[in-house]
């Protein structure tokens, strides 16, 4: 949907859950973005728990879990809300008068608006949903309710064990053929993929460094750093300002995405772009992990059409550091706008290689894997 | 002459006191700075150098300390020396600490004193602090900036002037497994108040085997909140009052900093005085305490935490030197063979050479170092103008000036060697060993009060080896060479102390060397099993909490909880007991300790004479021995030395009677060796007087309607009692 349109916005807002006040200084070039103030709606969204008849507890806890940002990261999201979806199954029953390919979809869609008013869907998302609803529509009309359910439910686990999980393994083991004795190995942020192929990479002695670049306003790396740490990894920490001069001595780049499109492009979080770039340019190859579930038909040329904003104040702000703090009341002055990007795009000719549960592929075959995987998932 | 002198200086204190806190702002800032520890952690090397003139990082620790209290705004700094005064003495006077512009140093210096709290006196006694300072030791690295501190404590002392001291102090978790912080140092204990930053409770030594700390209940009637903290280190740099002085001048016998002055403070409500902390985040406090946490604070300052105080700045004794990747700092005019290895964290001195494909990773190399070539050197600080040839293997190491390491020598982690020690061809010296040209001065009992004076005495032998070590340095260790050849391999000069603090066991906990993987499981494995114990001491606390509260509680429960508590009565009359015998304590006194544990314990004389006897007993059959006549001959001697304490609890049959039956059981459950020895034992006792022969006769008597199983002791010393009864007949 496009923000910028005043129409469809008043239209959707009427159909929103809670009220999300729009941020006052909006930056006009995201305009077509949501951009909303934040703060109120956790607050908003709890005090409406008990008039939300219509919605299923489960998906509601998921949702005020996304606005929290107790559960992020493409893998957590998706596992997160397709749980949900299970136990609205399990708890369903078809009306009288309804048929349950129907009704159930519409409900699973309504929920799906909720939480894309919790935060924006990933496109990892978007394509469980897809996933889940072709599903629903493909469902034997000979089945009975308790059947239907049952198979329901057990597309969603192989969906969480194939596509996901064992996926997740598969890149683990190609991953660590690409770790070599005395290596440097340079992560960002904090990518559950990386982190895994680290520790395995440890785990089968391979001797190797870890550089971890962070950035604010999350600190994600921070997280990945301690947990490397406990393992015994040998680590450097440092903040994406440094990169150029880090990249000196780093031997290969990993990076997490959150989606990769058919052209080849990595959507990520943002910073990354940066990364890679700069290990272009430092003739330091660039891989990125990604599950196939990720992968995605769209086209996207840059990292404005489609992004997600994040709180301006969190880059206003500078935690534990009251001498400079200056910008913290300046939030609403008229001739100031923040600007949080969440996500970036990194053009395929920055990256090396990308490495899939389908192997080790370069970008350009990214729209081979995304038809042969559509296929195969109509198939299941 | 010297009252009057006193009277004069604490007047004049009082009128400094009464002075408008306005004026005292004004007042330049002074700083005591103590150039010496009053400890021997460093041991040996601090029997040649004093511990603040070793190289940390290549630069003397009292610069640090030095130099930070320049940046600071401190405008005088007294530095009292004590061991080794000459050497820091002579130091400062060649460095440029002298002739810095608004920054003076001045020097105290004395011979006699064996605690920070006699230097505090004396400094008091001269007259030179006129207003707020800084307390702190010449081995404390920081970069803090005292400004806010400094505010803080002023603010607080306008409005009361009870306001003594601040603390400052850093948040550093200790780990939970060794109990100790990442310095090296015990676990510490602190309560603040929340809302003033007051210090209400510290403590270092806490007990751990018991897993509890007591507070005062005033503690928490009196203050409306309290955060108790075990996360926080103590960076020993205090700002003080010039009350502290007097203070320190009318509690003549404060010593230590911390475990006099702070505690004493904290206990005494009468005077009132307050100490608060100040916690520093982002900046960077540590004191080298012991040979860990210099290993620490060297690797802080290599990882530059201490800036602007890192080797790559100029800040006062430290020579140019390039910073490089990953940590590497190189001084100039290096000799590094091509195929040598100079791993990342590493600082390499000026004109230092080293050998082709030697391995250096993690460790700082001092001055006109030679070092081989196949040489593995990590983790070790090597100070200046050491020799280390072809093949040798350094782990964590400190090796200090012109040692010589002869080719293929190997040191063990946690190894120190002190000044100019020798090691010879292909030997190794074994792990957490401290090796000096010095013999080991006679073991001395670490005592507090000895502590200090050994030190004081580490400095008359000092004064009389700077002697001969600077004209005759080749005939010493000609000499000691020749004595100890076979110690050190050939070639080898030097002693090899034998550990004697705290014993080997503890060695690991303030070493160089990172812990040892086993120790850690080994400790963690310990403390699962402490928290079992824990946990079963509350249920039985729990159990007896309700006893005290419900009168009508049944007698066998009360019976079993005076059983435990007789076990640990035992026990604790066993270590007195113990610990008199290894120190000599008159019998008098033990008898005095004795009674104080029977009315603590509530127990009856005749418990008394039991549990001595078990002691007595216990302790001959831990005496070595081969035979059983010589265990009897133990047992006599022991009964001979301690009769008197025995006799002081005897002053009844009954207690007679307790002792032969405590005995009776001991042969038969702990003790069984003696069991052959029952008869003859009772004979020796009967012949020192202490049983009486109604005694022994009635205890026979008792046990004629007992087991035949019962009977066995009876039976062994038949022919004693018989012989006993006749003589009484015959007496009759």
């Amino acid at each position: 949907m496009q923000f910028d349109d005043q129409g469809r916005v008043n239209k959707s807002k009427k159909r929103a859950v809670f009220n999300q006040p729009e941020a006052k200084n909006r930056v006009e070039l995201f305009r077509h973005l949501p951009q909303y103030e934040h703060g109120s709606q956790l607050t908003d969204l709890e005090s409406k728990f008990l008039e939300l008849d219509s919605m299923h507890p489960a998906v509601y806890k998921v949702g005020v879990q996304y606005l929290a940002g107790d559960v992020t990261g493409g893998n957590a999201r998706c596992i997160a809300m397709l749980r949900a979806f299970q136990e609205v199954i399990n708890d369903y029953s078809t009306p009288p008068g309804k048929t349950l390919v129907r009704d159930l979809t519409a409900k699973i869609s309504s929920y799906v608006s909720f939480l894309i008013e919790c935060r924006p869907l990933s496109m990892s998302m978007g394509n469980a949903i897809r996933f889940q609803k072709s599903r629903i529509a493909k469902l034997p009309l000979t089945l009975s309710e308790t059947e239907a359910k049952a198979a329901l439910c057990n597309d969603i686990d192989r969906f969480i064990n194939e596509k996901i999980i064992l996926a997740d393994k598969v890149i683990v083991r190609h991953a660590a053929t690409k770790v070599r004795d005395g290596d440097v190995l340079l992560t960002y942020g904090s990518s559950c993929v990386v982190e895994m192929i680290l520790l395995y990479a440890h785990e089968l002695g391979k001797q190797f460094r870890v550089v971890v670049v962070d950035s604010r306003p999350k600190h994600e790396g921070q997280a990945l750093l301690r947990r490397l740490l406990a393992k015994g990894l040998s680590c450097t920490y440092t903040h994406i300002n440094a990169v150029s001069y880090i990249m000196h001595e780093v031997t290969r780049v990993f990076l997490g995405a959150s989606s990769v499109l058919s052209n080849g492009t990595t959507y990520s979080r943002v910073g990354t772009a940066c990364v890679a770039m700069v290990a272009h340019a430092f003739r330091v190859p660039v891989l990125i992990c990604c599950e196939a579930y990720k992968f995605h038909e769209r086209v996207q040329l840059d990292s404005i059409c489609s992004n997600e904003l994040g709180d301006s104040n969190d880059i206003a702000r500078v935690p534990g550091r009251p001498d400079v703090n200056s910008m913290d009341n300046r939030t609403n002055e008229k001739n100031l706008q923040f600007l949080n990007l969440m996500y970036d795009a990194t053009p395929s000719e920055y990256v090396s290689m990308i490495i899939t549960d389908y192997g080790m592929i370069p970008p350009t075959s990214v729209p081979v894997i995304v038809r042969e995987y559509r296929r195969e998932y109509l198939l299941i | 002459m010297g009252a009057q002198k006193k009277r004069a200086a604490a007047a004049a204190a009082a009128a400094r006191v009464s002075e408008d806190p306005d004026d005292l702002a004004r007042q330049p800032l002074q700083a005591i700075l103590l150039a010496d520890s009053f400890t021997t952690k460093f041991r040996p090397i601090t029997l040649e150098r004093p511990k603040v003139l070793l190289p940390l990082v290549n630069v003397p620790m009292i610069n640090y300390t030095l130099a930070w209290l320049e940046a600071a705004g401190v405008a005088e700094v007294f530095v009292f020396c004590c061991a080794h005064s000459k050497q820091v003495i002579d130091y400062l006077e060649n460095s440029e600490w002298f002739s810095q512009p608004n920054f003076t140093v001045k020097t105290i210096e004395s011979h006699n004193i064996i605690s920070a709290g006699d230097a505090l006196r004396l400094i008091y006694e001269q007259n030179v602090i006129h207003g707020d300072f800084v307390l702190i030791s010449g081995d404390t690295v920081s970069n803090m900036s005292l400004t806010q501190a400094l505010q803080e404590h002023k603010e607080r002392k306008k409005k009361d002037n009870n306001a003594v001291m601040t603390m400052i102090i850093k948040k550093s978790k200790p780990s939970p497994i060794t109990r100790q912080s990442r310095l090296g140092t015990d676990e510490l204990f602190m309560a603040i108040d929340p809302n003033t930053k007051q210090l209400l409770y510290y403590e270092d030594k806490a007990d751990h085997s018991k897993g509890t700390i007591c507070l005062d209940k005033m503690l928490l009637a009196e203050n409306p909140s309290i955060s108790l903290h075990n996360d926080k280190q103590d960076c020993y740099i205090d700002i003080c009052s010039p009350e502290v002085l007097s203070l320190f001048t009318d509690n003549f016998d404060y010593q230590h900093l911390r475990r006099h002055f702070v505690k004493g403070l904290l206990l005494d409500d009468i005077m009132g005085y307050k100490i608060f902390t100040h916690e520093i985040h982002s900046s960077y406090a540590a004191r080298i305490d012991n040979y860990r946490s210099y290993d620490i604070v060297s690797k802080d300052i290599i990882q530059r935490w201490t800036y602007p105080y890192v080797p790559d700045v100029k800040f006062c004794g430290n020579r140019a030197t390039k910073l490089e990747r990953r940590g590497m700092y190189r001084a100039l005019e290096i000799e590094q063979s091509r195929s040598a290895q100079v791993g990342s964290f590493t600082v390499i001195g000026y004109g230092t050479k080293i050998g082709s494909n030697s391995k250096i990773s993690d460790s700082v190399i001092g001055e006109g170092c030679t070092i081989g070539s196949n040489v593995l050197i990590e983790g070790s600080y090597i100070w200046d103008n050491v020799i280390i040839e072809d093949g040798c293997e350094l782990r964590h190491v400190i090796v200090c000036d012109g040692v010589i390491m002869k080719a293929g020598a190997v040191l063990k982690p946690g190894v120190v060697l002190s000044f100019k020690v020798v090691i010879g061809e292909r030997f190794v010296v074994p792990a957490y060993s401290k090796v000096s040209l010095l013999q080991q001065p006679t073991v001395h009992d670490s005592d507090e009060e000895l502590e200090y004076a050994d030190n004081s005495s580490g400095t008359v032998e000092f004064s009389s080896i700077q002697g001969t070590a600077d004209q005759s340095n080749g005939e010493m260790t000609s000499e000691s060479s020749e004595a100890h050849k076979p110690k050190l391999g050939t070639g080898g000069v030097g002693y090899i102390w034998s550990i004697c603090e705290g014993g080997q066991e503890e060695e690991w906990r303030h070493s160089v060397a990172p812990i040892p993987e086993d120790k850690l499981t080994e400790l963690s494995e310990a403390m699962d099993d402490d928290q079992e114990l824990v946990t079963q001491d509350r249920t039985a606390l729990s159990t007896s909490g309700e006893l005290i509260s419900d009168s009508n509680a049944s007698e066998g429960d009360d019976n079993e909880d005076s059983k435990d508590d007789s076990v640990y009565f035992e026990k604790e009359v066993e270590a007195t007991f113990l610990r008199a015998v290894e120190e000599n304590v008159k019998v008098d006194h033990v008898i005095l300790e004795v009674n104080s544990l029977r009315l603590s314990y509530n127990m009856t004389s005749a418990d008394c004479a039991g549990a001595v006897f078990y002691s007595m007993m216990k302790l001959a059959i831990k005496t070595p021995h081969s035979s059983a006549s010589e265990l009897q001959q133990n047992t006599a001697n022991i009964i001979t030395t301690w009769q008197k304490l025995l006799k002081s609890y005897l002053l009844e049959i009954d207690e007679e009677i307790e002792i032969i039956l405590k005995f009776e059981e001991m042969c038969l459950e702990s003790a069984k060796e003696f069991s052959p020895l029952f008869a003859r034992i009772l004979h020796i006792l009967y012949d020192k007087d202490i049983l009486q022969e109604d005694a022994i006769l009635r205890w026979a008597d008792e046990k004629e309607g007992a087991d035949e199983s019962d009977k066995v002791f009876v039976r062994q010393s038949e022919k004693f009692i018989q012989w006993l009864r006749e003589a009484s007949e015959e007496e009759d």
